[in-house]
């Protein structure tokens, strides 16, 4: 169970490139927006790594169910990793959004809808990790993950729309700049098409980083059966 | 109550609350706890924020609700952590009906002592804090808004505290586990209070109760269908 | 027009932030593997000598 299967090995190369075009696409190709400078440039990654965290929040939700409906621990496996790397994304996301947010707004954070969301989900998965910690017995343990997902899962969005919905009465005081233009900015179509492969790009770098996580997974349960007969 | 018609059901939902109303109508425990607790922290805000008569208006909402919130956690913590203890929790497991049963019980005793707790809490700020509004403190509208918010909290707390209260870390977890999961009920609840203690119109408060009725009745069914899984041996 | 203001030290430290994070995990999954690999290792001979 040591070597990586080929298709694995396929990705790590594709993800790779995927990542360094990127990157070009976003620091060179792109063109240097008028209004806010060079800092813009982070958008590309803000975007696609805040659409990474989404994918992998979906993926830890339906996890949960699938558990809970057939008991079977690979889908406990899953929903950890997805939860793990959707928690490392959206970080990033977060602070790209805040360093972006910093020189147009003049302050690091804004409590405004989507990144008040998003630092409520990253508690969520510490949460998550944490109740896991806790637990011993890998069923159970795996129980309460799928439980304490799906709760998030359903809480999240409607933490969401309550927020936007506060937003809408207590409007966010920004200095020199429309609270609601959320950095808005003309896109020039080079932008959109860093944008649009910053998005692919991190799906498959998503997809790549995910199969290494469920190997680590599987590993990890190996190695807590091998302790358990080792106890014997 | 004709104990012969009434189904086991709800027979065994009244047996958990009225085990723990009678415990604690004897011991008291419980209840002293969370009100000190909740008393001590509207102390705490005297000195931590601005609290003249003029900030009250703004501020009454917001301090009101984190109290309970505080409070609240300290309530399910110790209801759960009762039962975990003394093993109950099994006796309950063994009788020939629907788990969830256990899981109505307890939301409903909970909620009665949070509520309780509540109830005393308000005047106690009305007299600290006396301010043109305070008597809307005691309107149905308000009440209402105090009720609602309770249930939903309070049903998630349940749910949660089951789970905190059979791992490792126990008390320091439920907070962590129901704060970001009950963000929906906090914020609606503050924001549905501060609009009726300001005498908005109706048409502010609405959507905030919409969005409280929404999360209670999602999360009592997610609740009622999940429960089962959670006290599983 | 305005001239377009200077922010590159923040796009600098935007994508730091976002190296230092993403290669940051790509090690701790690494390590973390090459001590479950080590585990595995040990827990097998350990099991074999108790044969």
């Amino acid at each position: 169970m040591s070597s990586q299967p080929r298709v694995l090995q396929i990705l790590n190369v594709v993800s790779a490139l995927l990542l360094a075009i990127a990157a070009w696409m976003s620091l060179s190709y792109a063109p240097t927006e008028r209004v806010m400078g060079a800092v813009q440039r982070v958008f590309y990654f803000h975007v696609a790594t805040a659409w990474v965290g989404m994918l992998g929040f979906i993926v830890a939700a339906v996890a949960g169910v699938l558990y809970l409906v057939k008991a079977d621990l690979k889908w406990d496996k899953v929903g950890l990793a997805a939860v793990e790397i959707s928690l490392v994304f959206f970080f990033i996301a977060v602070v790209l959004g805040s360093i972006w947010a910093r020189p147009i707004w003049g302050t690091w954070w804004t409590w405004e809808p989507r990144l008040t969301t998003a630092a409520i989900l990253e508690m969520v998965y510490l949460a998550y990790l944490l109740l896991r910690e806790g637990i011993e017995d890998p069923e159970r343990r795996a129980r309460f993950g799928a439980v304490y997902t799906l709760l998030g899962g359903i809480s999240v969005p409607v933490t969401f729309v309550s927020i936007r919905l506060f937003r809408t009465i207590h409007p966010v005081v920004v200095m020199g700049g429309n609270p609601n233009a959320q950095g808005g900015f003309n896109m020039e179509t080079s932008m959109l098409q860093a944008m649009l492969f910053s998005i692919f790009a991190f799906s498959v770098i998503f997809a790549t980083l995910f199969w290494h996580r469920l190997r680590l997974g599987a590993l990890a349960e190996k190695v807590e059966q091998l302790k358990l007969k080792a106890l014997q | 109550m004709d104990a012969e018609r009434s189904s086991p059901y709800l027979k065994a939902v009244w047996a958990v609350t009225w085990k723990d109303l009678t415990a604690e109508l004897r011991s008291r425990e419980l209840l002293s706890a969370m009100l000190v607790f909740a008393l001590l922290v509207i102390l705490i805000f005297n000195f931590a924020l601005e609290m003249d008569k003029s900030a009250r208006e703004n501020v009454t909402a917001g301090v009101l609700w984190t109290t309970f919130a505080f409070a609240g956690t300290l309530g399910l913590n110790r209801s759960m952590a009762v039962e975990k203890d003394r093993g109950c929790l099994d006796g309950l497991l063994l009788a020939p009906v629907d788990r969830s049963a256990i899981y109505f019980g307890k939301v409903l005793s909970n909620l009665a002592f949070m509520i309780l707790v509540e109830l005393i809490v308000l005047p106690v700020y009305a007299v600290l804090y006396t301010s043109p509004s305070s008597r809307l403190l005691f309107t149905p509208a308000f009440l209402g808004v105090v009720l609602l918010g309770s249930v939903g909290y309070v049903a998630v707390g349940t749910l949660l505290a089951s789970m905190a209260v059979q791992t490792r870390t126990r008390d320091v977890l439920l907070p962590i586990l129901l704060f970001p999961v009950a963000v929906p009920v906090l914020v609606a609840s503050v924001e549905a209070s501060r609009a009726i203690l300001q005498a908005l119109p109706w048409g502010e408060v609405l959507p905030w109760l919409n969005v409280l009725l929404v999360y209670d009745v999602i999360f009592i069914a997610l609740a009622f269908m999940v429960f089962d899984s959670i006290v599983e041996e | 027009m305005e001239p377009t203001p200077d922010t590159l030290n923040y796009m600098l430290a935007g994508y730091a932030i976002f190296s230092i994070t993403f290669f940051g995990y790509l090690v701790n999954l690494y390590l973390r593997w090459q001590r479950l690999r080590q585990d595995e290792k040990d827990l097998q001979e350990q099991i074999a000598a108790q044969k």
